[in-house]
């Protein structure tokens, strides 16, 4: 029983680590414009087919698809956010973003089922099923690949969002963004560029996804609220709460499943939510205002 | 209060009002006589895009392929046949209104039916409701055939519960030393998927084999480790998934990754798939799984089948081509023998009455039927097998001997 | 201009009473039927979206869990159709009651979260519980009129959502004239604001949740009666809310018929789009591409266009980013 529950903590928080990365879009797109995306997991399927085309086609590893996804997904968000987000009515924005952008997701998931159709496809890679052993408790690779690609993206993001300029600009705008504009800060540009790293982290997350799970155009579904649980109970808008509460979540996540079962596992997700709601609606790590949006 | 009686008096108005409620089309009504010569047109509603359009297009494509020889060979009864394709897009409202608006709306002269044991329910409710023939190439759930349907019928070998049993006989009859003593089972919250590994393991527990895990996950389950550790911790000599595909595939790489080498593997569904030996590499080897229907069987009509598909769709049939196109045969067959294919009451009567007696030669065997529609017979097991699929069970379809206990992951 | 207004309505009301009489076939009749539903339920969903301005996609849990209800207390308790309809009815607006409570604390995009977390959880709860509800095996639920036939059952059905839509219609256009609408209202211009003027912005939110979801789980449970299988990833999927809230904002959530003319737009379309498109998967980009264009160009609904009333806040209500540029500039 013992080892089963470490093997439950060691994947709980591998996998939390997935999740980490997989949220921290969310929480930058809500930083710097207070909107919901409902269409970040689409963009991670999306980014996931892309993989898969750029290694069977070319045969190259799936991570050599990120130096073209990367980019085009940046630009793709500073095209969303400039194109579409920014131009919504600002007196109802948290609410007409969801349904923009849920209608977003409605729309890649139409276009993958036309062009890729409704088949699962999966990368496998050969180190994709194996595990490293460590006192009797298993380590798949591949989690421990995602885990530590996670791992870096994050810190790359947290070094430019604390290092660059850029960083400072946009913890500006997100702290308050009328202060923000009052010191110089072109506050509408910088948003954009948010959103552009927030796809970005969906880029190199669908990437790992594509090697971790079998996938087809409706798998966004299932992430959708789970990956929204993690950021309330982080603290909506907190990069660093969004990381340490998904770990959190993934850890309660393996440690249920292997104790009592799937259904309740996931439904820990919402028990978190509904409690942190309860208890301290404005999250863990988020700022005082942040149950305001 | 007042809502009730408000109600009520609507439904009371509409009632005393029924009789003018009928419709033109009363299921039943006669035909008129032009219609007698077009040809003849089967409502289908599939699931073309959503959660299960993969299985919902390998179908289409089997029906496709019926229609196609049947039009070759001059048609039905001498009248075209005319397939009418709905979108059901994996929702049971969908289902529902396809067949209404093909039967009341379309006239279709038949319906075939959908795919899911989820989606044939609703669909098959509305077909009965106005008197038409139903059979249909999915929906092997156990529940399918506890509705009270009198016009259904399943056009496969064996409903869920079934899948497994010459597996079952097989390890029921091992030699004691070599008898599996524990099994893991671990299934997707599906009435089929959860059919298939119940069916197993009623059999084996009563054979004394201990379930030691018995785990059920829902549908969005993304993490399959947890669930492998579980099995790992067990240490069974058994390992049976009652699986669609992607969470095969997700069990299949956790149980390797966590080490856990049982004797024997079985998996429903993912591994019949032709994605499946590319989506977990070399870890097919040796898994079993129960499949209605083999490519290189030779009953009457499957080479020119699995050689008609090819022609019209490039790739290589599989089983669900195999059941939409069994529906096609039985169907034919039974309309071919009553000389009937109008939507009335009579003529539909005379196609159910048929099918119930008789058994219908069809690419998955001969198909016969009891009174509640399952069909009597039984599915094959395949096993990878040096990397090729061969059929190791019954004895009598056998391609290759069946390898226990199996090669390590 | 009047008389216009006033007649329109009752025409309409014609109409749709002798529309199952007018429909050529039972498909005609079992698609009204549905449409009926749906305009029923975006009535409802607007009692809370259009006043208050909070949207909720978990209205779909309110539906399930009318249908489920109903169609349990019918199944195992024996209880005749019309209470349980009422019965589950009332259970689900004494949950609503407590889910609004922990649900309304938190505003715009909190609240949009725990509302499909809460479509997510119903949905595993039900699919779990599998020996009250049957879990995935789904529930089959006896027809109520077992004397008539198909499309006689589609007919009843049929003004039985039309009695429900009228009385979503009379409670919204009852609320809207109330004290309790206008302070709904200004919730939703300001909440706080409203808040420091002594509106008991809580006790009115939680209200508006309630009474909205009243309506949905009626309709959930007549959905129940009439379709007769549940399952619940379909009931409890968010698709369901998703069609409340489209509809509304189509058709305007500020005004009475709004939610109604979304209905009777998207319905049939959606059916259009499955046809013609629906052999591929384009279909549902074709849906997308509706939301996204009518989110950005007409968010105010197609009746805001054809009605001379100010549709925006009352006061003008710039942000204070707009304010700031005006400023900065």
């Amino acid at each position: 029983m013992v080892s089963l529950l470490l093997q439950g903590l060691a994947l709980g928080v591998l996998t939390g680590g997935l999740y980490a990365l997989l949220a921290s879009g969310l929480s930058l797109y809500f930083g710097v414009m207070r909107v919901v995306m409902v269409a970040h997991p689409a963009f991670l399927f999306l980014a996931a087919y892309l993989t898969y085309t750029v290694h069977t086609t070319l045969g190259v590893d799936p991570f050599l698809a990120l130096p073209l996804t990367v980019p085009l997904f940046f630009g793709l968000g500073v095209a969303v956010q400039r194109l579409l987000i920014a131009r919504l009515a600002p007196d109802n924005l948290a609410m007409m973003s969801v349904l923009l952008t849920f209608g977003i997701a409605l729309t890649i998931e139409g276009l993958l089922g036309t062009f890729y159709t409704g088949s699962y496809k999966s990368v496998s890679m050969e180190y994709a099923t194996r595990s490293l052993s460590v006192g009797g408790v298993h380590l798949p690779y591949d989690k421990i690949i995602a885990f530590g690609v996670a791992g870096l993206t994050l810190a790359v993001l947290f070094a430019v969002l604390i290092r660059s300029r850029f960083g400072q600009a946009l913890r500006a705008t997100i702290q308050h963004r009328e202060a923000a504009r009052l010191v110089g800060i072109r506050t509408e540009r910088v948003a954009g560029y948010g959103f552009g790293v927030g796809l970005a982290t969906a880029a190199v997350g669908g990437t790992v996804l594509a090697l971790i799970t079998p996938f087809f155009p409706a798998s966004h579904w299932v992430w959708i609220g789970k990956l929204m649980a993690i950021i309330v109970v982080g603290g909506l808008g907190s990069v660093v709460g969004a990381a340490l509460a998904a770990v959190l979540l993934g850890v309660v996540e393996g440690l249920v499943l292997v104790t009592v079962d799937a259904t309740w596992a996931t439904m820990m997700f919402y028990v978190f939510l509904f409690l942190t709601l309860l208890a301290r609606p404005q999250g863990f790590f988020g700022g005082r205002l942040a149950h305001r949006f | 209060m007042a809502r009730v009686r408000k109600g009520l008096t609507t439904i009371s108005i509409c009632a005393l009002a029924l009789t003018a409620c009928a419709k033109t089309d009363e299921p039943g009504a006669a035909q008129s006589p032009g219609q007698q010569q077009g040809p003849v047109k089967i409502g289908i509603s599939l699931p073309l895009t959503g959660d299960f359009s993969e299985p919902g297009k390998g179908i289409q494509e089997g029906y496709k392929v019926w229609a196609d020889q049947v039009n070759a060979k001059g048609g039905l009864l001498g009248r075209k046949v005319e397939l009418i394709f709905r979108d059901d897009a994996s929702d049971p409202n969908r289902v529902s209104s396809d067949y209404e608006s093909l039967i009341t709306q379309d006239k279709v002269n038949l319906v075939f039916g959908p795919f899911s044991s989820r989606l044939v329910i609703p669909a098959a409710k509305v077909a009965e409701s106005y008197g038409m023939l139903f059979v249909e190439p999915a929906g092997a759930a156990a529940e399918v055939f506890e509705q009270g349907f009198r016009r259904l019928f399943y056009a496969a070998p064996a409903i869920a519960s079934d899948h497994y049993n010459y597996l079952a006989d097989y390890i029921i009859k091992l030699p004691a030393d070599q008898k599996p003593k524990t099994a893991a089972y671990a299934s997707l919250d599906d009435p089929f998927a959860q059919g298939t590994a119940y069916g197993l393991r009623d059999k084996l527990a009563a054979a004394g084999i201990k379930t030691v895990v018995d785990e059920v996950y829902p549908p969005e389950t993304t993490d399959f480790a947890p669930i492998a550790a579980k099995i790992a911790a067990a240490k069974p000599d058994l390992v049976v998934g009652g699986t669609q595909f992607e969470d095969s595939v997700g069990l299949v790489r956790a149980l390797q990754e966590l080490r856990v080498q049982p004797k024997l593997a079985a998996f429903s569904t993912g591994p019949t798939l032709a994605e499946f030996p590319a989506a977990v590499k070399g870890a097919a080897e040796h898994i079993l799984s129960p499949v209605g229907w083999s490519a290189t069987a030779t009953f009457p009509g499957n080479q020119e089948m699995v050689k008609r598909y090819k022609e019209l769709f490039g790739g290589d049939a599989n089983e669900d081509a195999a059941n939409g196109y069994t529906v096609g045969q039985i169907v034919e067959a039974a309309v071919n023998a009553v000389k009937c294919v109008d939507p009335t009451k009579e003529c539909q009567d005379k196609l159910t009455e048929h099918i119930r007696q008789g058994t219908f030669e069809t690419v998955v065997g001969p198909l016969s039927f009891d009174d509640k529609g399952r069909p009597e017979q039984a599915h094959m097991i395949q096993q990878y097998v040096n990397g090729k699929i061969e059929i190791v069970l019954p004895e009598q379809a056998k391609t290759a001997g069946l390898v226990y206990p199996k090669r390590e992951w | 201009m009047h008389t216009v207004s006033r007649g329109l309505p009752l025409l309409l009301a014609a109409l749709a009473i002798a529309y199952p009489w007018l429909a050529p076939n039972y498909y005609l009749v079992y698609a009204g039927a549905l449409t009926v539903m749906y305009a029923a339920m975006s009535t409802s969903w607007n009692l809370l979206g259009g006043f208050t301005g909070y949207v909720s996609l978990g209205h779909s849990a309110f539906f399930g869990l009318g249908a489920y209800g109903t169609g349990l207390l019918v199944v195992r308790l024996d209880v005749p159709w019309a209470v349980a309809l009422l019965a589950s009815a009332l259970l689900v607006t004494v949950f609503a009651v407590g889910v609004g409570i922990a649900a309304v604390r938190v505003r715009g995009a909190s609240f949009v979260i725990v509302s499909i977390a809460l479509v997510s959880m119903m949905n595993l709860i039900v699919q779990g519980w599998r020996s009250l509800t049957g879990g995935s095996t789904g529930l089959q639920v006896p027809t109520p009129f077992p004397g008539l036939h198909r499309g006689q059952t589609h007919m009843v059905f049929f003004y039985l959502f039309l009695v429900l839509l009228a009385l979503a219609l009379l409670s919204w256009w009852y609320v809207s004239r109330s004290r309790f609408g206008a302070g709904l209202r200004a919730i939703r211009e300001d909440e706080d604001k409203a808040e420091s003027l002594g509106v008991p912005t809580g006790a009115y939110k939680v209200a508006a949740f309630a009474l909205s979801a009243l309506f949905v789980a009626l309709a959930g449970g007549l959905y129940a009666l009439w379709f007769g299988s549940l399952d619940p990833i379909f009931v409890f999927s968010i698709l369901i809310a998703s069609s409340m809230v489209l509809m509304s904002l189509l058709g305007g959530v500020r005004h009475l018929y709004g939610p109604l003319l979304g209905a009777l737009i998207v319905a049939p379309a959606g059916e259009y789009f499955l046809i013609a498109l629906g052999e591929t998967q384009i279909h549902l980009t074709a849906t997308g591409l509706v939301l996204v264009l009518v989110v950005l160009f007409m968010p105010d609904g197609i009746l805001a266009r054809f009605t001379r009333k100010r549709t925006g806040p009352s006061i003008p209500d710039e942000s204070a980013d707009q304010r700031l540029q005006g400023v900065t500039r």
